[in-house]
């Protein structure tokens, strides 16, 4: 299966949202990682067929998805990033729902259902109301609703917003369970979500894109420039400020041990370190991060 | 399909605004046919008097005497038993009113003092046979129905304003991406509509014509419209049909108002994306017809009266004109309902299934 994007563009007005984006997507999972504004939820839309390209086209396996209308959607679970929900249907009454939409028999949506809600950490409170949901619950309800009819292409945008880190790790490991010869696109703010699960990185800013490779790959972009040096914690904030600094960690010897991304040592004691996707994120967004 | 058809009734019923505009409807319902009821006033002439149950107990005595076919003989009784007999402080006693046989009576063949205006029953209905009876309760019932039909219109509008712009929320994103979004879906939206509208319309109507049953029975539901009590518009109504046929194209209309605001709300709700203002937008339009300045007397009034607001208050398009035979141009409705109820589909189908998420 293979997931292709000619040329695609959205321009809203004068601004360009997604910018003559070419890409071949064929099973794995995809990590989509950009600033806010660098296009990311633009360019699943569009990958949903639930926002139109300005111009270009989505193709798979060679033909254009709008052709293939309900087929395509057949294949597709997609995890909006606002997600709405009818508050006073349930969990369970909001998955058959959505089955019933997806087109599964009433049997095969009820036990379907009941497994995701399990897979969720969500089957205690499926007969609750989702008005009484936190944010975390409703989101974990999105993952659940999106995988209902085992979709060939899994669209999830910032699927890990809102989960505590137990619900992040429950979350990676259904998603890598079910990937298998399946095409997986996640977008995140969190590198370390896609940096455990993504075998792929696909970096986005201003509508294109700017790295797509293996996360060792693309990492190795910035090897040689990413560096750890101690300072005295009365003087960490102030070399934070200075240079591109990925990481501070205070230790009990009242030092900070500085995680620093420079083209040269950035003093005297730095010491060279492997980069990370991370770092890499940083190299690339430090600007749009501080705007 | 049936499974989204359940959901989307369910969505609607499950709305507070929704269950709130319903609760208010039925007791608008119990409220005017309860005070209509306790309102009625009768007095024989001679002795009895009173109101509520027993007003309706002394007009349909009064009525009970003279039920039948109207004839000559049966209006000089009438007139006789009818008389004016005190002038209550200077005012005209004929117009007093004393009960509704009188009341009818008196319209057609009374002069201003209350004697005989020297017409006949041919003079007045022509060729037509008149049967008489007690009719009052039923006329009261259909004129609290126009006031109750026309808030129906406004209570489908709010059941249905969020049917699409109520998933322009989020929900879009997942309806549309589902296999049966765009066509099943918006499928079961509608059909859920129209049926959500039409239960509302039936459970409305048999509520209030159960009601008149039980306060009026069914005695009167035989006879013509023309020899009505002065003081209802549906003796404007220029044809001799019954009071049964009258109620029938009553709720026929209210039905057809009711598709007919659905089409148009749909469109509405397709188009906004904030339900509320798809509402008010449905609401004006539905209301609209009120501002223009066309009366009665210009031919395009026959246009206008088949707009929904009319099928409501039934008496203007009933007024109109007959297209063959006993059919009245009241019927027309029907296809213009099914018109604007088709034009909401194709607009509100395609809206939907085309927008693009933001």
């Amino acid at each position: 299966m293979e997931l292709k994007t000619i040329e695609l563009t959205k321009k809203f007005g004068s601004k360009i949202a997604v910018n003559h984006l070419n890409i071949a997507l064929s099973n794995g999972v995809y990590g989509l990682l950009g600033a806010n504004g660098a296009g990311k939820t633009t360019f699943m839309r569009m990958l949903c067929n639930i926002q139109t390209p300005t111009f270009g086209k989505i193709v798979l396996n060679g033909r254009n998805i709008d052709r293939l209308g309900e087929r395509y959607c057949d294949l597709l679970g997609y995890l909006p990033q606002h997600f709405g929900y009818y508050p006073d249907f349930t969990a369970l009454d909001l998955l058959l729902y959505v089955s019933a939409l997806k087109g599964l028999s009433d049997k095969s949506a009820k036990k379907k259902s009941k497994e995701l809600l399990e897979a969720v950490g969500l089957s205690a409170e499926s007969k609750h109301k989702i008005k009484t949901f936190s944010g975390g619950m409703k989101q974990r309800l999105g993952i659940a609703q999106a995988m209902l009819n085992d979709p060939r292409i899994l669209i999830l945008d910032e699927p890990t917003a809102g989960l505590d880190p137990k619900e992040r790790v429950r979350f990676r490991n259904l998603i890598s369970a079910f990937a298998k010869d399946r095409i997986v696109i996640l977008s995140t703010h969190i590198v370390s979500d896609v940096e455990f699960i993504a075998e792929e990185i696909i970096m986005m800013r201003s509508g294109e894109i700017v790295h797509f490779g293996k996360p060792q790959e693309i990492t190795s972009e910035i090897d040689g420039q990413v560096w750890e040096c101690i300072v005295p914690t009365a003087c960490a904030e102030e070399y934070a400020a200075t240079f591109n600094t990925s990481n501070l960690r205070n230790t009990d010897r009242g030092e900070t041990i500085l995680r620093i991304i420079a083209d040269r040592s950035p003093m005297a004691n730095a010491v060279r370190v492997q980069p990370n996707l991370e770092d890499l994120y940083l190299f690339y967004f430090k600007g749009d991060i501080e705007q | 399909m049936k499974k989204l058809i359940q959901f989307e009734l369910r969505k609607i019923f499950a709305k507070r605004l929704t269950q709130i505009a319903i609760t208010a409807l039925l007791l608008l319902s119990a409220f005017l046919g309860f005070s209509t009821y306790q309102n009625m006033y009768a007095f024989d002439g001679i002795s009895e008097e009173g109101t509520g149950r027993k007003a309706v107990a002394i007009d349909k005595a009064i009525a009970e005497k003279y039920a039948g076919i109207l004839t000559d003989e049966k209006v000089q009784q009438m007139m006789t038993d009818f008389k004016p007999t005190q002038d209550l402080h200077g005012m005209n006693a004929a117009y007093l009113y004393r009960n509704a046989m009188q009341s009818a009576l008196f319209h057609n063949f009374s002069d201003l003092d209350g004697n005989w205006n020297g017409l006949s029953v041919s003079d007045v209905f022509g060729d037509e046979e008149i049967k008489i009876g007690y009719t009052y309760g039923w006329l009261q019932t259909s004129q609290n129905m126009i006031r109750i039909f026309l808030v129906l219109s406004l209570v489908v509008a709010i059941m249905i304003a969020p049917v699409f712009s109520g998933e322009y929320g989020g929900l879009d994103n997942i309806i549309l991406t589902s296999k049966y979004g765009r066509t099943k879906c918006t499928a079961a939206k509608i059909i859920g509509s129209i049926l959500a509208a039409l239960i509302v319309a039936a459970v409305v109507s048999a509520i209030n014509l159960a009601y008149a049953f039980i306060l009026y029975g069914s005695s009167g539901l035989d006879c013509s419209i023309l020899f009505a009590p002065e003081g209802f518009a549906e003796r404007h109504i220029p044809f001799n049909i019954t009071f049964a046929t009258l109620l029938k194209y009553q709720i026929l209309l209210a039905f057809t108002g009711a598709v007919s605001v659905t089409g148009i709300t749909l469109v509405l709700s397709a188009l906004c994306k904030n339900q509320m203002a798809a509402l008010v937008a449905s609401a004006a339009i539905y209301l609209c017809p009120i501002m223009l300045p066309v009366t009665e007397t210009n031919p395009l009034f026959r246009i206008i009266a088949l707009l929904p607001l009319y099928h409501a208050q039934f008496v203007s398009l009933m007024s109109v004109d007959k297209i063959s035979g006993n059919m009245l141009y009241a019927l027309l409705a029907v296809p213009v309902a099914f018109m604007i109820m088709g034009i909401g589909i194709v607009i509100s189908r395609r809206a939907f299934a085309k927008h693009q998420v933001t």
